[in-house]
């Protein structure tokens, strides 16, 4: 019997995920590093990955995240990784509340074809209020609005990306009939936020649409993301939580008459790997060493329902009576501590460095357990690691713990497709003028 | 003024080649979203030396226009692809301010100009054609003289942005945990007529300081803008004294502009016909007239000429127009040629049809280096925007046979000096205008 297997990516946030990550002594960071990005990249196709994945955002400010201060513009990156990898899926955010369907429709169309069909775009509507002051308009839309505006877009780009049925191009030399206009379709767009007749200026990707991603946890969001979303990240520490989210989302998917099957649930994973346990734990020591011990604590205490600033540090992690708040996250904490056989101050420094995201630390063995049990309660469909430093905190991950999984059966030991649909187990939309099968994705050479 | 003694080449790169009908030709590769032919066109350019590759764009389509930009790869995230693949060669595409934020373009071009180690070139346009106008809102295309102010500004706009970071911000200072010197961050707080940008761009400084500024509107407020911020022009020329008066025109509005004249590089575009004698060239030129498609290549000249030519006889004298709104140096100079030596509406069509309207070198290599060199002697260019016919054949016969009559010559380089396109153009980098300016606590800078 063959087993279910996981499907994986990772954010290339290239100064690390956790605030502090890139102040390891052997951490190389950047987002602006190209040298960096492009090596993790392969790395992460040598591992097998089904994708690499961009943020992204549009404003800058001195206390940001070291890794969005400063930033390539992922399109364009994305645009040059294309031709330095060969088959690793290639995710890109963009915001639909500032910029134009017909320009994004052509950037991700032209990255599809570039890619041989390997493209996916996470949907966002702009989280930072700030970027509005950098395109003019006086104020950020208000979050309905700007899913409202996100819906027409959606609407909008994949009829733009429907301009041109397969096979359009004739380039017939003999006859001189380049191209058959029949197979040319205006779209004729006229919405509430969009007008836009189209055709788009460049024909139908590779993969049909590149797939869409949603990661709003917001009602709102949830909503979008059973709407359209192909692939939806989520931030969850605790499982059952975790599996509830997941059900809940796919009831929703198929009441809006689709197949629940072809949403795939990442949750966000970030891993701290030892050859030992104590090897892991020196590991998030040193990181926790790097955060802020106060604030760490404090976002501790919140989480188990009571200050903790006054025990012992280098103590178990001390009983406490049930928390009256966060109690998920308690419940998580606790079990975790005891698992683990945390101190207070290794507890205290892996909350700090997980940044909300479910944490595992620990040997390949131990993680890859971990990673099972969540598998298979239903949390989702794999996961989106997060690596906390670039590149031994996502080397080590690719070298010791997917072979782990791969031996066990849970995870691919080859790429069996070109494209990021194949990879991910989902169909290809067929184009709507379409009267006969499609041709499959081809490769680009 | 000094006059550098050899001159610059851009390869204009169309998918399916410049003449309307040259993906026909035997042996003829082509398209637009051909990846494969374009990085071989490319590495062939880098191969001759070639200063720049440029790629041009439109933001509409329809079922008769020319086959090179019917459907296409989208230029920014080609460029980007294509640095992967190329070491020195310069990359230059369109960019319209019309149709596009200044945020998103500025930062695009600026990661293009990291990617590449400092090889990027904008070819700042307004947009051509209305039709562009139906695919952002439909609320029209904004009349000429409007969208060169709304240009003006954008431009502005976008240097502020790329100034936003001073040379050297990212520190990475593993022990401080500092990664970015904030001092060296601005926020540009631009408030103008069109837009309201507050910065600062979330990208550092592009290696080249700007990517560098390209321009070929030839229109009175065209040639202003040029002359106020371009430093590569592209012009449509047919005749050598009025090409030779028009860099005149454009270097004394340059100083009137404040700019040192020599950092402004007129570059007329030429189709090259390459043949082992002169008859055997125009031979080819009619091969390639009789694959044309009559309305496409009419199509070509209607839009050069600003108006629908469709009803018009064929075999009649080219009609007298009113003045084009658009592609003003197109139809001025086609206009004149079709006068100046009696063309028909037909042979104006199959001329235009060629080379998108640009001037036609037929002939020999020797005589295509001589058309090339008497241009560039008589200071009527700083070097040419090469157009290929078709692709591959046309461009390699170019660079196989007529790239090392040039170089024999002394008029072209036989080796890249330098790494990035200002060093190929010899144009100078933009310091920072804050660089060695003392700074608050908060980054705002203080008089010393």
């Amino acid at each position: 019997m063959s087993h279910r297997q996981m499907h994986l990516g990772v954010l290339l946030l290239a100064a690390g995920n956790t605030v502090s990550g890139w102040r390891l002594p052997e951490a190389q960071a950047g987002s602006q590093n190209y040298d960096l990005i492009e090596t993790v990249a392969r790395k992460a196709e040598s591992g097998k990955l089904d994708f690499i994945f961009l943020a992204d955002g549009l404003n800058s400010f001195p206390k940001m995240h070291p890794a969005m201060v400063l930033r390539f513009e992922p399109l364009t990156l994305l645009g040059a990784l294309t031709r330095t990898t060969k088959r690793i899926g290639l995710a890109v955010t963009a915001s639909t509340t500032y910029t134009e369907p017909y320009n994004l429709a052509r950037m991700l169309a032209s990255l599809d074809h570039l890619s041989g069909g390997r493209m996916a775009w996470n949907i966002v509507t702009g989280a930072f209020a700030e970027a509005a002051a950098n395109f003019g308009t006086a104020k950020h839309p208000p979050q309905k609005e700007r899913y409202a505006i996100a819906e027409e877009f959606v609407e909008v780009i994949k009829g733009l990306w429907d301009s041109w049925e397969e096979d359009s191009l004739v380039m017939n030399k003999a006859t001189g009939e380049f191209v058959d206009a029949s197979k040319m379709h205006e779209l004729n767009h006229a919405g509430t936020f969009y007008n836009v007749k189209g055709p788009l200026n460049i024909t139908r990707p590779p993969q049909g649409y590149p797939i869409f991603m949603q990661a709003g946890a917001s009602d709102t969001g949830v909503n979008f993301a059973a709407k359209y979303a192909e692939v939806v990240f989520a931030v969850h520490q605790n499982m059952d939580t975790a599996a509830a989210f997941a059900k809940r989302l796919r009831d929703l998917a198929a009441s809006y008459g689709r197949n629940p099957a072809h949403l795939k649930l990442l949750p966000g994973l970030v891993t701290i790997v030892g050859s030992t346990e104590a090897e892991a734990k020196a590991k998030l020591a040193e990181l926790g060493a790097l955060t802020h011990p106060i604030y760490a604590m404090k976002v501790l205490s919140e989480r188990m329902g009571q200050d903790l600033s006054s025990y012992p540090l280098d103590e178990p992690v001390p009983e406490l009576p049930p928390s009256t708040i966060m109690q998920g996250h308690a419940i998580t904490l606790a079990e975790t501590a005891r698992r683990r056989k945390m101190t207070l101050r290794e507890l205290r420094d892996f909350v700090g460095i997980s940044m909300g995201h479910k944490l595992m630390c620990g040997t390949p063995e131990q993680i890859v357990d971990e990673m099972t049990e969540w598998f298979n309660a239903g949390t989702g469909d794999g996961f989106n690691l997060l690596p906390p430093w670039f590149p031994g905190g996502f080397d080590t991950f690719v070298d010791h713990v997917v072979p782990v999984l791969q031996k066990r059966g849970l995870f691919r030991t080859e790429y069996m497709g070109h494209s990021l649909r194949e990879h991910l187990g989902l169909p290809r939309p067929e184009h709507p003028h379409a009267n006969r099968a499609t041709p499959r994705v081809t490769a680009a050479e | 003024m000094t006059k550098s003694s050899k001159m610059h080449l851009g390869l204009f790169v169309l998918g399916t080649g410049h003449h309307v009908a040259g993906w026909r030709v035997e042996g003829a590769e082509a398209g637009a979203e051909n990846l494969a032919l374009i990085e071989r066109i490319a590495q062939t350019a880098e191969r001759a030396r070639f200063d720049l590759l440029f790629f041009a764009d439109a933001l509409n389509t329809g079922p008769k226009v020319h086959p090179s930009v019917l459907v296409r790869l989208e230029p920014l995230t080609l460029l980007a692809a294509l640095a992967t693949k190329t070491t020195h060669i310069g990359l230059a595409a369109t960019a319209s301010t019309t149709y596009s934020d200044p945020y998103n373009l500025a930062r695009a071009f600026a990661s293009i100009d990291h990617i590449s180690g400092g090889r990027a070139g904008w070819n700042v346009v307004t947009g051509a054609f209305a039709e562009a106008a139906g695919n952002f809102g439909n609320v029209g295309h904004p009349p000429h003289e409007l969208r060169y102010a709304i240009a003006t500004e954008f431009v502005q706009v976008a240097k502020g942005l790329w100034d936003s970071w001073e040379d050297g911000a990212i520190v990475m200072d593993k022990a401080t945990g500092r990664f970015a010197d904030i001092s060296k961050m601005h926020e540009l707080n631009f408030k103008g007529q069109f837009f309201s940008v507050k910065g600062p761009l979330n990208i550092s400084r592009p290696p080249q300081g700007y990517p560098v500024i390209i321009q070929a509107g030839a229109s009175e407020t065209g040639k202003d803008l040029a002359a106020s911020i371009a430093e590569v022009v592209f012009a449509v020329q047919q005749d050598m004294q009025v090409s030779r008066k028009l860099v005149d025109d454009l270097r004394a509005r340059a100083e009137k502009f404040g700019r040192n004249p020599d950092h402004l590089k007129v570059l007329p575009g030429v189709c090259p016909i390459i043949g082992e004698s002169e008859a055997d060239a125009k031979a080819k030129l009619r091969m390639l007239g009789e694959f044309s498609d009559p309305a496409s290549a009419l199509k070509v000249l209607s839009e050069r000429l600003g108006q629908d030519l469709s009803s018009y006889p064929l075999d009649g004298p080219v009609p007298t127009l009113p003045p084009s709104t658009i592609m003003q140096g197109h139809a001025v100079t086609l206009s004149a040629l079709a006068k100046k030596n009696n063309m028909t509406l037909r042979e104006l069509r199959d001329y235009a049809a060629a080379a998108m309207g640009h001037r036609l070198l037929l002939g020999t290599p020797e005589q295509v280096a001589d058309g090339l060199q008497e241009w560039f002697v008589a200071g009527a260019a700083d070097g040419f925007n090469i157009m290929p016919p078709w692709f591959p054949g046309a461009f390699d016969d170019f660079v196989n046979e007529v790239v090392p009559i040039l170089q024999q010559r002394g008029l072209f380089r036989t080796e890249y000096t330098g790494r990035t396109l200002r060093d190929h153009l010899g144009l100078p980098r933009p310091p920072h205008p804050r660089a060695g300016m003392a700074t608050d606590a908060i980054g705002r800078t203080v008089a010393s």
